[in-house]
């Protein structure tokens, strides 16, 4: 299959009922990307997940292909490393299809394919904070050391280098502060800064009650925002 | 009081998490208390400059590469059955039990039923033993082991090359763990060999199947995979060994020069790079092979590399 036939993702079910939302409310985040709203996609999905539950691994490549380029991107950014990242998506998907049997439309597919998602990112998150290499360093798909923060920094070049050069600052504040997290903490702020999830589906992927969601959300927050002010 | 509510709810206000009634309550209060409206602003001031450093998208290369290899992980790997689930989730099996008991009397009994004749099934074919395949290298002819089937084969464990021989033993894993030993040629080598060059999870095995299989580039196949494994391997170690596979083809084969030329445009590693800059210098002439190296001299990261293309450049008569 061509490289360039990977390029368009299609948000489906939760995430652009989310997205909708949030235009309507009229504070859409800026960092939630990807606009196509499928209306209708639940149901393709359903028909998808039953075939592919028959035993159909054509179906469950298409369902792969609905969700998997925010899950590389949420894994990008939680793991920082490629090839983590590439780890995350790969036991992801296998697990799901390896347990697709026991999914029983009681929540969304989404909803579902990215509690096994984060459980593993936080699997991850923990097990670095543990063995404490923390040193924002990465290893990329190469096998070459590249800095975690960086990450933050690359996203937009501009014509003014000395704006670049702030941006590139904040950015690596930014990664510092968001390291500084606890796994479940980053996690929720994840889910729901950069990837714009309501508080309740983020409760509901991390099998928590919105509340805690809401508590974990603050608690995040007041860090980050501590963190940055001290680095100001 | 109210001051203390408000400002514990500004953040969920300005994510858009609050009931209307709540959302009404903040919006009086901030318009008539200018402490808590400050704390709006700052709120706001947190929420845009973290929005300000949007997440990059994966690349396109790292998706496809994701993709790809989830496939062939797929190809190898059966879907949980339904009875699967009632043993594997107790919790769901006791509350169909309490929900519905003649249908949980059902499920049980399917349930149970079907354990035992996989079960029964998997001990008769497979006798739950490790089974030893060999093939006599002469004849290629294949004995105890039978012939390789490509897709029971859950991983490959080791390649080994006799030294000074063209002998391989290749440890594979399907439900057991298996062993071939082979000459080179051999077809039942060879596919092994394939796979472990495209699916292993193990970069010192692909490492070595690539290596083994730089011998005979001239089977296209081979050259297929070790086009595959520059393109896509993780470990520069596994790409450079590939490269070197591959460098008897960069003249004579146009898809090979191709390849590496987009290895010299796209590989993440220097070391690869330099090699790829290498082996296409003898057709410096060529315009596709003059055009990378004119955008290589331009923008590589790598000094050195800028300096040799442009080194290169200059040695190639302008055509024009």
């Amino acid at each position: 299959m061509p490289a360039d036939s990977f390029a368009v993702a299609i948000p489906v079910g939760e995430i652009s009922r989310h997205r909708r939302a949030e235009q309507d409310s009229g504070n859409r985040n800026p960092t939630v990307r990807g606009s196509l709203a499928a209306q209708g996609n639940r149901i393709d999905d359903t028909s998808l997940i039953r075939e592919a539950q028959q035993g159909n691994r054509a179906a469950f490549e298409v369902l792969v292909r609905h969700y998997d380029q925010s899950v590389l991107r949420l894994a990008l950014h939680l793991t920082g490393s490629e090839s983590d990242a590439q780890d995350v998506y790969q036991e992801a998907f296998l697990k799901a299809y390896k347990n697709l049997g026991s999914f029983r439309f009681e929540c969304s597919f989404y909803t579902w394919i990215y509690r096994i998602v984060t459980n593993l990112c936080l699997d991850h998150l923990r097990k670095r904070n543990v063995r404490k290499e923390d040193a924002p360093v990465a290893i990329d798909a190469s096998g070459e050391e590249y800095s975690r923060i960086e990450q933050f920094a690359d996203a937009r070049a501009g014509a003014n280098p000395e704006r670049d050069l702030m941006r590139r600052e904040l950015g690596r504040k930014i990664g510092v502060a968001l390291e500084a997290l606890t796994p479940r903490e980053r996690m929720v702020f994840e889910l729901k800064h950069y990837h714009g999830l309501k508080l309740r589906t983020v409760g509901e992927m991390l099998n928590t009650t919105e509340e805690t969601a809401k508590n974990t959300l603050f608690r995040a927050t007041q860090k980050l925002r501590a963190a940055l002010a001290e680095m100001r | 009081m109210k001051c203390d509510w408000v400002r514990q709810n500004i953040l969920f206000y300005v994510y858009s998490e609050l009931e209307d009634d709540a959302r009404y309550e903040v919006e009086q209060h901030l318009a008539r208390c200018p402490e808590c409206a400050v704390e709006l602003k700052a709120t706001r001031k947190f929420h845009a400059t973290l929005s300000d450093m949007p997440v990059a998208d994966p690349s396109p290369n790292l998706l496809a590469a994701s993709r790809m290899r989830l496939q062939e992980a797929l190809e190898t790997t059966r879907p949980g059955a339904f009875w699967q689930r009632l043993i594997l989730e107790p919790a769901l099996w006791l509350r169909q039990v309490r929900l519905a008991p003649a249908l949980a009397a059902a499920i049980f009994i399917v349930g149970f039923g079907g354990g035992i004749a996989t079960t029964y099934n998997y001990v008769g074919r497979d006798g739950g033993a490790v089974t030893t395949g060999s093939i006599v290298p002469t004849g290629g002819t294949p004995s105890v082991g039978g012939t390789v089937d490509s897709s029971a084969i859950t991983g490959i464990r080791s390649v080994t090359q006799e030294p000074g021989s063209n002998q391989v033993t290749i440890k594979y894993d399907t439900i057991s763990t298996q062993e071939k030993q082979g000459s080179l040629n051999d077809q039942e080598i060879q596919k092994l060999l394939l796979f472990a060059a495209r699916n292993n999870y193990n970069s010192g095995v692909r490492m070595d199947s690539v290596d083994v299989l730089t011998q005979t580039p001239s089977d296209t196949r081979v050259r297929e995979a070790l086009m595959y494994a520059l393109q896509n391997d993780t470990n520069p170690g596994v790409r450079l060994k590939a490269l070197d596979g591959l460098s008897g083809f960069v003249k004579q084969d146009p898809q090979v020069r191709d390849g590496v030329l987009r290895a010299l445009l796209s590989d993440s590693n220097s070391g690869v790079r330099m090699q790829a800059l290498r082996l296409v210098e003898p057709m410096k002439a060529d315009s596709n092979v003059r055009a990378v190296l004119t955008k290589l001299a331009e923008t590589d990261q790598n000094v050195s590399i800028r300096s040799q293309a442009r080194a290169m450049l200059a040695q190639v008569p302008e055509m024009d």
